[in-house]
């Protein structure tokens, strides 16, 4: 992507994080009044204070002694108001902008973001994503109410004492662009020397501990550590190097809060007497104090800014050529051959590609599975067996024709398509809920007997028995089940669904060899029973007798 | 939650050192805002009073020179901050590093790799945070603290009285606070769990969903979690938030109280006004460093739990052998004809099944296949092979014994896992060594059925750019190159094919007969057929399957 898009892709994506008026102004306007209250607490009692010196009738004090009192009580009781109707309009606009991006991810996954598919950094883009709800809470309203309070006061001091109020706005101004851009640049330039040296140190640390058997039994530990420890030292001078750039900013907001006073000392001392010029003197420090939310609002704006990057990178809102698109007018053929169990399906110099990818995945395949059918497609890893399943299920576009009854499968609606050709995936996901809600929504209209009669056909009836029955639950991520239970889990989904073309993608890749010819056999006699089309991918060699042909992608 | 670790100090030198100048920057910094509050007051006082303008000019001067130390100061006290956690991070990681490599790979497996590279790396970075934000303002609540209020008794008794009052209230009233948030996050914590994964849980399960067409109802149902989440978090927050007020109201409202008094006692002539002024202006300073200290509990929470990750490493028991070096056979002085013994050997696991039992000889010459069910335990013994765990039972190389925790010049191994590194095929068919013969390279290569792979191709991080099964040759032709480097007795290949084609595997099968036809003690645990086949002996392994 190019820059220009970058950015425009990340505003829309920042945009999506920022509640709407209506829930952001309240909390806003909290959080001002409880500012104002901090300002307007210090300046009634120096007024009341410097007032009390002159000695008047107490009467004339009462108004300020209610007043430092309510402005105490405001100044809290804002805050918590500010504090909880802004995460809450924070929260709801996560409810939208998790929405937002989830609706960007439906026609992209699982292709279109093969970057993204390592669980890593799957659940990256969904912390970068949850991450944003910091631009309102952290970003927007501390700076808003920085600017609004700054704002306000000057035209306050200003009232009293015009010169006294200049002054505050210039060492406002000033301590705002020494402290925001000189300090900017400087933790800019630190970061650039820092993060690749950072990059560098992880990456190190993570093969050496993920590797420590190996280095280990090849004697290697000592050198890598060495290596280790010499990254180490490089990182740490360099931040040393960096350090003294560091609090420039806290001390840029004390400084010019210090000459902010001074200069209201100086402006008022010739022309104003009394409480009037204590007001103006140690207004300043109390405008400084909320001005000091500004250098936290600007690093918490980087990390949002990076975070909204990273999404807009990892969800492109354009769908890269490869992914296939419905088509508005998309033809459809009245289809009596997609669901009356004679559907064949033909491929014909077949081949598709990753977005992103030179060359194709996968290039001239020629295959016809007719209901009944029990056809192996084996070859060698990286032939693009996995390529091939994604394309039938049509995740990824293809060149050359591959026909469902007869009709170009990029004709019809991809859900379409789905609804003939199912696909059982490597790694079948299971949600983290029961075993019931596992496998109904594969068929939402299925009943308990339905769903304890398709677990004992893939034969999974004893372990469902002893872990409590269909309420058991899998667990984070399938947490609590193995490889070869997962695999027969996917398989009773599809066999809920009814698929009449049934794709199976190494069901045996996270299986032991032993378990794995059995998951196999059983997969092949148990989905042929309805007279299905199976397609079974594997690397590993099948028995002739389970299958009716076989297919070899090239090397 | 202890706010600081005495463990950080022990553990890091740097945290000791930090805390020391961060001790002495604070008390300067007390001293400066004394100064200044006295200062400015003082110049206020004279100015009302209508004294000479001229009169003030040194107390303003010496104003703005305090303003300056107190800049410089709150900007040492950040540099130093920020020294100190690089050096910490520095010592912490360093530490941990050794631990690992003293303790073995076996009793790392027992925690969960990614999660200790994950903590070694980025986590330590919560530190930056807590050295920064938190320690600093925690130093100030033990030292600016105290000395504003001494201060402020001394100056006027009755409002150092109030301050003393009202500041026990704060930690009080956040206790019990505490406490309550505790409870209220106790009865949701598992469905705020649940409730923060399961947009995870939705993307991830994305292509399934599709598979089944049910991606276009998924909105509704994100919709959903995240505002029955949002409902169970504003509960606990309208508690959590609460200690917040607590701190804000205790500050604010001594300062109302201080402003009050004052006020009435100048009215009535018993209190001077500078007096007044600077008990106002000290006030609200000995409520900074608490009120900060709570502000960044966060940052506190996030950097003591980074700690306590670490801690829980250095501090853990050896789960595996110790570090005695006893006597390691020498592969110089064992003769080539020696063969490999195991003799009841059964691996001690504690709180688990005893593994099989495994009497067996491998002669020298020989191809021996070990098999066995799944969970029968056929790793772990390659793991106690290797000295990684401790075991019962002896093995025997030749006349030596072989005891867990020592070097193993004379073994060469390849795991289930490749384990490959960044940099090219041969820096990792070679690696332990200081240079890579290409010869031999490319002779091991052979001889793991990978022959065409070039060994200057560069990998990524984790061996990225081979596919599962080049992987897996590449790491057994790794374990060849030692072998034949340094004429190791024995050659252990841990499923070395399951990712093969026939053919790829049938080059390994010929290379592996190769090497025992050269003398060394081959041994391969596999299911594979054609390696069974092709062994001059199979080993059964225990009948005690695990499904």
């Amino acid at each position: 992507m190019s820059e220009a898009r970058i950015r425009r892709a990340t505003l829309a994506i920042l945009r999506l994080a920022q509640p709407r008026a209506r829930w952001f102004l309240p909390g806003l306007a909290a959080g001002v009044a409880s500012a104002v209250c901090a300002v307007a607490l210090l300046a009634t009692s120096a007024w009341l204070i410097t007032r009390a010196a002159e000695q008047p009738p107490i009467l004339y004090l009462s108004m300020a002694v209610v007043g430092v009192r309510a402005f105490a009580l405001g100044r809290s009781a804002f805050r918590y108001l500010d504090r909880l109707t802004s995460h809450d309009a924070a929260f709801r606009q996560l409810s939208l902008l998790r929405v937002g991006v989830f609706s960007r991810i439906v026609p992209l996954a699982p292709a279109g973001l093969a970057d993204t598919g390592r669980g890593e950094l799957l659940s990256r883009l969904v912390r970068d994503v949850d991450a944003l709800q910091d631009l309102p809470l952290r970003v927007v309203q501390p700076l808003a109410t920085a600017g609004i309070v700054a704002a306000v006061s000057v035209i306050g001091v200003w009232s009293v004492q015009p010169l006294a109020g200049l002054t505050l706005l210039l060492s406002l101004v000033v301590a705002g662009l020494l402290g925001t851009l000189g300090s900017g640049l400087l933790a800019a330039r630190a970061e650039r020397e820092l993060a690749p040296l950072r990059g560098s140190l992880t990456g190190q640390v993570l093969e050496v501990v993920e590797n420590l058997d190996v280095l280990t039994a090849f004697g290697a530990l000592p050198a890598r550590l060495a290596a280790v420890r010499r990254a180490d030292e490089l990182l740490r001078r360099a931040t040393l190097r960096r350090s003294l750039g560091v609090g420039v900013q806290g001390a840029v907001l004390s400084l010019f809060a210090g000459v902010a006073t001074v200069a209201a000392l100086v402006a008022g001392i010739p022309v104003l007497a009394g409480p009037a010029f204590a007001v103006i003197v140690l207004v300043p420090m109390a405008v400084f104090e909320v001005f000091g939310a500004v250098p936290a609002a600007l690093g918490a704006w980087r990390e949002v800014r990076s975070s909204a990057e990273r999404v807009a990178t990892a969800v492109p809102a354009e769908v890269p050529g490869e992914i296939p698109v419905e088509i508005p007018d998309q033809i459809h053929v009245d289809r009596p051959a997609a669901r009356n169990g004679a559907t064949v399906l033909e491929l014909t110099d077949l081949g598709a590609s990753w977005p992103g990818a030179d060359a194709p995945a996968v290039t001239g395949v020629s295959l016809r599975l007719a209901p009944g059918d029990r056809v192996h497609l084996a070859g060698p890893s990286g032939s693009g067996k996995t390529t091939l399943a994604q394309t039938l299920v049509r995740f990824l576009d293809y060149s050359g024709s591959y026909t469902l009854g007869g009709v170009e499968a990029r004709l019809l609606p991809q859900t379409e398509v789905r609804s003939v050709v199912g696909l059982c995936e490597q790694r079948p996901w299971l949600f983290d809920d029961s075993i019931r809600q596992n496998l109904l929504f594969a068929r939402d209209t299925a009943t308990d007997e339905d769903l304890l009669a398709v677990i004992d056909r893939v034969g999974l009836a004893e372990w469902a028995t002893a872990r409590g029955g269909l309420d058991a639950r899998v667990g984070e991520r399938g947490a609590l089940v193995s490889g070869g239970q997962a695999q027969r889990i996917a398989l009773a989904r599809a066999l809920l669904a009814d698929f009449p073309v049934l794709v199976v993608d190494e069901p045996t890749a996270n299986v032991d060899e032993e378990q794995g010819d059995r998951l196999v056999r059983d997969i092949l006699t148990t989905a042929a029973e309805d007279g299905r089309a199976v397609l079974l991918i594997s690397h590993t060699s099948v028995p002739d007798a389970l299958i009716t042909a076989r297919v070899t992608l090239g090397g | 939650m202890r706010p600081l670790d005495p463990r950080l100090l022990r553990y890091a030198s740097a945290a000791r050192w930090f805390l020391l100048v961060g001790a002495v920057l604070g008390l300067a910094q007390t001293l400066v805002v004394v100064a200044f509050a006295w200062l400015l007051s003082q110049t206020i006082s004279l100015a009302v009073l209508g004294r000479d303008p001229a009169e003030l000019a040194p107390t303003i001067g010496a104003l703005a020179a305090v303003i300056v130390a107190r800049a410089v100061l709150v900007w040492l006290l950040e540099v130093a901050a920020s020294r100190g956690a690089a050096s910490v991070k520095s010592q912490l990681r360093a530490r941990v590093l050794e631990r690992l490599a003293e303790r073995g790979p076996d009793w790392l497996a027992a925690r969960q790799s990614a999660g200790v590279a994950t903590l070694v790396g980025q986590g330590l970075d919560a530190l930056d945070n807590y050295f920064a934000r938190y320690l600093p303002q925690l130093l100030l609540a033990g030292i600016a603290t105290p000395i504003l209020v001494l201060v402020m008794l001394w100056q006027d008794l009755p409002s150092g009285i109030t301050v003393i009052v009202v500041l026990p209230f704060i930690p009080l009233f956040m206790v019990l606070i505490g406490q309550a948030t505790q409870a209220v996050q106790r009865a949701q914590w598992d469905a705020l769990q649940r409730l923060g994964v399961g947009f995870l849980d939705l993307v991830g399960g994305l292509a399934t969903l599709k598979i089944f067409g049910r991606e276009s109802r998924q909105s509704d149902r994100l919709r959903a979690i995240t505002e029955d989440y949002r409902g169970r978090t504003m509960k606990v927050l309208r508690v959590s938030f609460l200690s917040g007020f607590v701190l804000e109201l205790g500050a604010s409202l001594s300062v109302a109280l201080v402003a009050v008094s004052v006020g009435l006692r100048l009215v009535d002539g018993s209190l001077q006004l500078g007096v007044g002024l600077f008990v106002l202006l000290l006030a609200p300073e000995a409520f900074l460093p608490v009120r900060q200290v709570g502000a960044q509990f966060h940052a506190a929470a996030d950097g003591l739990a980074v700690a306590e990750d670490v801690f829980a490493i250095l501090d853990a028991e050896p789960g595996g052998f110790g570090t005695t070096v006893a006597s390691a056979p020498d592969p110089a002085t064992i003769a080539a004809t020696a063969a490999l013994r195991f003799d009841r050997v059964s691996v001690r696991r504690p709180a688990a099944v005893p593994g099989p039992e495994l009497s067996a000889v491998f002669p020298p010459g020989r191809l021996t296949v070990i098999r066995g069910a799944s969970g029968a335990g056929k790793s772990t013994l390659i793991a106690a092979l290797q000295g990684f765990v401790p075991f019962d039972g002896t093995i025997s190389l030749g006349e030596c014994t072989v005891t867990a925790g020592t070097p193993r010049p004379w073994l060469a191994w390849a795991g289930q896992r490749p384990g490959l590194l960044a940099g090219t095929i041969a820096d990792n068919i070679a690696l332990g060594e200081s240079a890579a013969d290409p010869a031999l390279v490319r002779l091991s290569l052979r001889d793991a059925g990978a022959g065409d792979l070039d060994p200057e191709t560069r990998l990524g991080v984790n061996g990225d750019g081979l596919s599962g099964g080049q992987a897996q040759r590449v790491a057994a032709a790794r374990a060849i190159y030692r072998t034949r480097l340094h004429g190791c007795n024995v050659l252990v290949l841990d499923e070395p094919s399951s990712a093969l084609d026939p053919e790829a595997e049938g080059h390994l099968v010929s290379g592996l007969r190769r090497l025992a036809a050269e003398g060394h003690i081959v041994i391969v645990v596999s299911h594979r057929p054609v390696l069974q086949g092709a062994a001059d002996q199979v080993v059964d392994l225990g009948e005690a399957a695990h499904v």
